[in-house]
């Protein structure tokens, strides 16, 4: 089956990042398709890139990104969500005259339009809330 | 079938609410992170009908030392279990 | 819910509103992506409920830093097609409302027919 992703809250503040990244790497073990995982809300912190969580402490950003090598999973951020919160990658980051960046590959800045696809484009799309 | 996803505690949150209001006589509950409070023998009764069609999040009990605690009537399950439910419902509802 | 009744709202993505302006961004952001979805050709329903139902309060102002809030985006709705707008009843009674006197004179929904309504759509987003 082809699944879909939808996390809306912030890494260390809730549990839904850790879940949501559990049950993405559960769906990939049980052969499904991730389609994509995307962050809303909250959970476009998830792809901060400057996140140092202390070294005992699971990597949620890392997991990300070896999630998305592992299983080819597009890791989509919702650029109006992001943009607020200080979210910018390089392009953004030189459009607003910023100097740095806190988005990298593969984490990608991308439209609404994207979860609206994703959601009716997969077979089950789940929601992890914080 | 659907699958209703829960993640708060009926102690704390009156959530749990609009997700029984939610639900049609066939859905399921799965009850993950704060949610699996409520398969505590002294809140399960929160879920009324729902009892046979509620689910629990196994490794969310046993992080919390709920296991023991966990009502009989709760069928727990595990992450490969969460994606089977997901498997089987035609679609997932959270509610956060 | 009545059979005819649910072909009438069903569509392609439920929305469900569960909080009020100001507070937190989850009504904007829910509403963002219900006129997303209309602007991509999909058929929305918006189902306020809980503490949603104050979304639909008129007289809403903006906050004293000059925030927004979401009343001019709920004027744009209809502008989206987006025109099939449902309130829970239950809220309504609990918070003391009266559904005649609210913005965009959404449609009452007792709580029988709720299930229905997450079951004929294809997608359900909580907000």
């Amino acid at each position: 089956m082809r699944y879909g992703i939808l996390l809306m809250g912030a890494p260390y503040s809730s549990q839904a990042a850790h879940s949501a990244l559990r049950f993405a790497r559960a769906v990939a073990g049980r052969g499904h398709r991730l389609e994509a995982v995307f962050f809303y809300h909250e959970g476009v912190h998830n792809a901060a890139r400057l996140a140092a969580p202390p070294q005992d402490e699971p990597h949620l950003v890392d997991g990300w990104a070896a999630l998305s090598a592992d299983h080819g999973v597009p890791l989509q951020v919702c650029i109006a969500a992001a943009l607020r919160r200080g979210l910018l990658d390089e392009r953004e980051a030189a459009r607003h005259g910023k100097q740095g960046h806190s988005v990298e590959p593969p984490f990608e800045l991308t439209g609404l339009g994207q979860l609206v696809d994703l959601g009716l484009r997969c077979d089950r799309l789940v929601t992890f809330g914080p | 079938m659907l699958l209703h996803i829960l993640n708060r505690s009926p102690a704390t949150s009156e959530v749990y609410r609009q997700a029984l209001a939610a639900m049609g006589p066939d859905d399921r509950l799965l009850l993950i992170e704060d949610g699996v409070q409520g398969a505590l023998k002294g809140l399960v009764g929160r879920f009324g009908d729902v009892r046979g069609r509620l689910l629990a999040l196994e490794e969310d009990l046993a992080a919390r030392g709920l296991e023991p605690l966990c009502d009989d009537s709760v069928v727990r399950v595990d992450v490969e279990g969460f994606v089977t439910l997901t498997e089987e419902a035609r679609k997932t509802v959270s509610w956060f | 819910m009545e059979n005819d009744e649910e072909q009438d709202v069903a569509g392609d993505l439920l929305v469900i509103l569960r909080h009020g302006p100001h507070g937190s961004s989850w009504l904007r952001e829910g509403l963002d992506a219900a006129l997303v979805a209309a602007a991509f050709g999909r058929r929305v329903t918006l189902l306020f409920m809980g503490e949603g139902v104050t979304a639909l309060v008129p007289g809403q102002q903006r906050g004293p830093l000059g925030q927004k809030g979401t009343a001019p985006t709920l004027e744009m709705l209809e502008m989206y097609d987006i025109d099939s707008l449902l309130v829970e009843a239950e809220a309504l009674s609990r918070l003391g409302l009266d559904g005649d006197e609210l913005m965009l004179s959404p449609r009452r929904v007792e709580a029988a027919a709720l299930p229905g309504l997450t079951a004929c759509h294809s997608l359900v987003l909580t907000f």
